[in-house]
């Protein structure tokens, strides 16, 4: 994408970017999971139901944390597959969310939208998300079988 | 990151084949895709994702709105070959009972 784009790898399991709060960041960010996948070889099965989780988290993040209008937006994507779990944190400065995850449930049929939250609750073992010093912070996870 | 093929075959319907992810990044190619046959008088049309590695909830949106467009002309919207990324998105939100998965593009109407 551009030049802002900044993805750094702390370890063979782990990656980190930061990138432009844009809907082509969601390319970049699962460009990123695809690369990630291949050099640990997570379990496909696992590593779709995450990323299904993952994306939908993502693209929420993109759509209603910030002002349309507010430049320099951002958010900071750090996934790590360990051995018992994949985890991701996802952190951006925009408007803190309204959402009650308590509260999730999939809309009407012929809805056309509103299904993401539900989806992520579905597919997520872990969901959870927090305004902190200034950030949202959401944390996803899927735990792994043992062995 | 996708691209689409749009076709009409010998029956009149049209056959859309999104090939690569379906998600916030191209629904709306998808709908614009959806729209440009029902407006050319296709009101058929099958939706092929067969080449379809990812689905979100936008993709599913556009899948939705094309099902309302295609039926308010007089036609329907219908998906064939899903894989397996798709098919889980379908169960998770039971939409696969409002698109239904079609075994192949060119039986998807026979029914």
């Amino acid at each position: 994408m551009s030049e802002d784009d900044a993805e750094s790898q702390p370890g063979p399991g782990v990656v980190r970017l930061t990138v432009p709060a844009e809907p082509a960041a969601l390319d970049v960010a699962q460009d990123a999971l695809a690369r990630l996948w291949e050099r640990t070889g997570l379990e496909p099965g696992l590593a779709l139901r995450f990323e299904t989780g993952l994306v939908e988290i993502t693209a929420n993040v993109i759509e209603h944390s910030f002002d349309p209008d507010h430049p320099g937006r951002a958010f900071t994507l750090a996934v790590e597959v360990a051995d018992d779990a994949v985890r991701a944190e996802l952190s951006d400065n925009g408007q803190p969310a309204t959402i009650d995850l308590s509260a999730v449930a999939l809309p009407e049929d012929d809805a056309e939208s509103g299904r993401g939250l539900a989806i992520a609750q579905a597919t997520l073992d872990e969901l959870t998300y927090e305004h902190t010093g200034g950030l949202n912070v959401w944390r996803l996870s899927c735990r792994r079988p043992p062995g | 990151m996708i691209e689409f093929d749009v076709s009409t075959d010998a029956h009149g319907i049209g056959v859309i084949a999104p090939r690569g992810r379906l998600t916030m990044v191209s629904a709306k190619q998808l709908r614009e895709a959806i729209d440009g046959l029902v407006g050319a008088g296709t009101a058929k049309i099958v939706v092929d994702l067969a080449g379809t590695t990812f689905l979100d909830s936008s993709g599913l949106g556009a899948l939705i709105a094309g099902v309302k467009t295609t039926r308010q002309a007089g036609g329907d919207l219908r998906i064939a070959r899903p894989t397996e990324a798709v098919t889980t998105v379908l169960k998770l939100t039971n939409l696969d009972r409002v698109l239904r998965p079609r075994d192949s593009v060119e039986a998807a109407f026979d029914v």
